[in-house]
């Protein structure tokens, strides 16, 4: 009886402990089976193609068969004259792309952090060219500078306005460079693109500042107010540091879609005039989808992964280090 | 609910989406049944090892698939495709009618910009092909080549009865750098020069100096002795057009006949001073760099009084107002055909210096039969058909949009309009693909418009010679045979 007592109680402490190994199992992988469907998914359209343009931009394709030519596709990317051009067009535009939205967005999240009367529709009507498609405001903006033909190619061609002839934007050259190789001042049509880009970039980071701009304690304004703090320095020593991280993700959400955009060149400019508008992501098209030059096109592609990921990395690092501070 | 059964709930529900993630990664079961609906645009699909045979359809006919630019199910009027689509629509009941029992033809609509990209990807990648494809550009059949996406069709073709019916311009636009014929010609689709007769009332310029001469009368008109496709957009395609009809027509051309680019010759720097100085002189509107074909608005207004391109611009070149005013405005390609027939716009070949005979590019469109192609012998017997009698001119004034390649096709009756009679006749045995012996046209392309618009517009005083010759060494560095 006893025995059978024993053995009963033995049953059930290993029936609970086998349990508690179990649960310790799952709680300790829990988080592991919760990430595995997105892991997947990242591993299906992120991972396997990226190791797949890395293993094709070492192939090339000859009368459909394939060889293997280790890294001279990357040789023929490099030494290409369009490649140095389109870095330097991608560098241009970045940094006007970049510049402009956030110094817009800032000014106009301001605006609309003031409560002014009828914020609420200013804002759905800024949201607007958010939901149009690169493409189609690339058409709208394209149809606006058509030379002879376009609503603002009149204002654009006077040369009071623009002397000493005028510019057609679509069809007017860059200046001579100032450096030789360096292709600045840029055409009117890079001028248009940014300005463009911007355009549709800005109401997505408008609200992405203004959240920011309304998450900063109203007391503090106020205290610096009281000590006699002004505008410009209201804004340079309180607003702007506590906005920080925020004004960080946006400034690297634009730098990516920056680097990364390939509708907005395609319909408003096609690369023109000339090639004073290919940027990389556009050359990266081209190279692919218009020449079916895979091996060269995924060169490229890997060449501007790698931009992509110092981008992150640097991302994240500016965002550790604020966090530490 | 206890922690355990949430525990097992999150686990079972992940594993659920793991599961449904590999089967969509792992792709689609092999299909059984006969290929996709035509209104359903096709991507480039799972990978197969080997062609299959095509699957039969109900009643033991098998299906037999092509990809045209055209949709037989957009009936849209103002569509640009809509001459294609329409004869679609018209010839696929027939054509099923007539081959009952045999072959079902289900057609795969396709951009016209994609459908050599994504047929190439498909047969590299191993995907499902077509068993016929619609080309309809100069250069495809090299680039086709060069990707080997295209089925040998020299023995076949010459064993047909039709053969020897075939015009050599257009058999040698399908006959690949191994000297081996890939396509079959049906039409061709020359570039020439649309001009309105009341700006030209002598008819259109012969030489150079006399283009002058009228160019300037013409401006002091306020009107655009000519308009071109001047823009590097579409990759370059400007090399294909009229850059090609002046520099050929010069003398020169792209190539040295044996695959090497060739653009440092007197004859091509003559000619990139004749554009320079239409260009400098104001005798083309700033439209011409505009891209997205944006240069044809002048030309539908007279402004411009000739517009070099190719001989399919008749169906996107509308509506039309003459010299006189008088409106073409229909907006379809018949208000080109009428301007033509009433005298208001004639086609010419281009013009070319004393002792040089104009010239021109010649494309073509026709049909290839890509590798892996399940029903080869469906192909085969729709090119048959298409190439009989019955059926010829329905297709080259369809999908084809130039003049017949078979010359016994060119007297039949809807050839004799004034349109097909001056184009047949400004062309005749002058055109030759631009492409010549160079192995590489897409990327030749880009680089020879990309010199080419320098030279004329972003810096007209550089060095002719020096700027040819670097963009040749370019090209040659990486594509030359050997290189």
């Amino acid at each position: 009886m006893a025995q059978s007592a024993e053995a009963a109680s033995i049953s059930r402490f290993s029936r609970t402990s086998h349990r508690h190994i179990k649960q310790g199992f799952f709680s300790r992988t829990l988080p592991f089976w919760l990430l595995l469907p997105t892991l997947l998914v990242l591993i299906a359209i992120q991972f396997i193609p990226g190791v797949f343009s890395f293993f094709l931009s070492t192939q090339s394709f000859e009368r459909g068969q394939q060889t293997f030519v280790g890294l001279r596709n990357f040789e023929r990317v490099f030494t290409s004259s369009a490649f140095g051009e389109s870095l330097w067009h991608t560098l241009f535009f970045l940094i006007g792309y970049v510049t402009l939205t956030l110094i817009a967005g800032f000014v106009i999240a301001q605006i609309l952090n003031r409560k002014l009367r009828l914020s609420a529709f200013y804002i759905t009507v800024i949201f607007i060219p958010w939901v149009l498609s690169d493409v189609v405001v690339g058409l709208i903006f394209r149809l606006f500078v058509v030379p002879d033909y376009g609503l603002f190619s009149a204002l654009f061609a006077n040369p009071n306005i623009f002397p000493p002839k005028g510019i057609s934007i679509l069809t007017t050259p860059p200046s001579t460079p100032i450096l030789p190789d360096v292709p600045f001042p840029p055409a009117p049509a890079l001028i248009y693109l940014i300005f463009a880009s911007a355009w549709k970039a800005l109401p997505f980071i408008t609200l992405l500042i203004l959240a920011a701009l309304q998450t900063v304690p109203r007391e503090v304004i106020e205290s610096a107010a009281i000590d006699g703090a002004d505008g410009w320095r209201t804004v340079r020593f309180i607003t702007f540091p506590l906005i920080l991280p925020t004004l960080v993700v946006a400034l690297f959400n634009l730098t990516l879609s920056g680097v990364n955009g390939v509708g907005m060149v395609f319909s408003l400019t096609g690369g023109g005039p000339g090639t004073a508008t290919e940027v990389l992501s556009y050359l990266l098209y081209t190279i692919g989808f218009g020449r079916l030059d895979f091996g060269r096109a995924a060169a490229l592609s890997v060449f501007m992964a790698i931009i992509n990921l110092t981008l992150i990395l640097l991302a994240l690092r500016i965002s550790r280090s604020e966090r530490e501070a | 609910m206890s922690k355990t059964i949430k525990q097992r709930t999150v686990a079972l529900v992940s594993g659920a989406l793991a599961l449904a993630v590999l089967t969509a990664c792992g792709g689609a079961p092999p299909a059984t049944q006969a290929p996709a609906p035509a209104e359903a645009t096709p991507a480039p699909a799972e990978a197969t090892t080997a062609p299959q045979p095509a699957e039969p359809a109900a009643g033991g006919e098998t299906t037999f698939v092509t990809w045209y630019q055209y949709d037989e199910t957009n009936t849209d009027e103002k569509s640009d495709e809509r001459v294609g689509n329409a004869y679609l629509r018209k010839t696929i009941p027939m054509f099923n009618e007539e081959f009952k029992g045999k072959y079902k033809w289900v057609n795969q609509p396709q951009a016209w910009d994609k459908m050599v990209l994504n047929l190439v990807a498909a047969v590299q990648g191993g995907g499902e092909v077509p068993d016929l494809m619609q080309v309809g550009a100069d250069s495809v059949v090299t680039t086709l080549y060069q990707n080997g996406a295209m089925e040998d069709l020299t023995d076949w073709i010459k064993a047909q009865p039709w053969f020897s019916d075939l015009d050599a311009g257009a058999i040698s636009a399908c006959t690949g750098l191994d000297g081996k014929i890939y396509c079959v010609p049906v039409a061709e689709t020359p570039q020439l020069v649309f001009y309105w007769s009341d700006h030209f009332p002598n008819g259109y310029p012969k030489t150079p100096e006399e283009f002058m001469t009228q160019a300037e009368a013409l401006k002091q008109k306020n009107v655009y002795a000519i308009t071109f496709f001047g823009s590097t957009d579409f990759d370059g395609a400007a090399t294909t057009r009229f850059f090609f009809t002046a520099l050929a027509s010069f003398g020169g051309g792209y190539d040295d006949g044996k695959g090497n680019m060739l653009l440092n010759t007197p004859e091509n720097v003559k000619a990139v001073e004749f554009i320079r100085e239409i260009v400098a002189k104001g005798y083309a509107p700033e439209i011409v760099f505009a891209g997205k074909f944006q240069e044809e608005e002048p030309m539908k207004t007279a402004e411009a009084a000739s517009f070099p391109t190719g001989i399919f611009g008749y169906r996107y070149v509308n509506p039309l107002r003459a010299p006189s005013g008088k409106e073409y405005n229909t907006k379809t390609e018949k208000d080109m055909l009428d301007a033509i027939e009433a005298g208001d716009v004639k086609i010419s070949s281009f013009l070319a210096p004393e002792g040089k005979k104009p010239s021109c590019g010649l494309g073509v469109t026709g049909f290839i039969i890509p590798k892996g192609a399940k029903n080869p012998d469906g192909a085969k017997a729709y090119i048959n058909w298409i190439m009989d009698q019955r059926n010829n001119a329905d297709w080259v004034i369809g999908p084809g949009g130039g003049v017949p390649s078979l010359n016994t096709t060119r007297s039949a009756p809807v050839f004799q309009t004034a349109f097909y009679k001056q184009a047949i006749e400004a062309t005749a045995g002058l055109c030759r693909p631009w492409q010549g012996t160079l192995t590489n046209p897409p990327e030749a392309q880009k680089i020879i418009a990309t010199v080419i618009y320098k030279l004329i517009k972003e810096d007209p005083t550089a060095d002719i010679a020096t700027e040819l010759q670097k963009a040749q060494d370019e090209y040659n560095r990486q594509y030359a045979p050997g290189s």
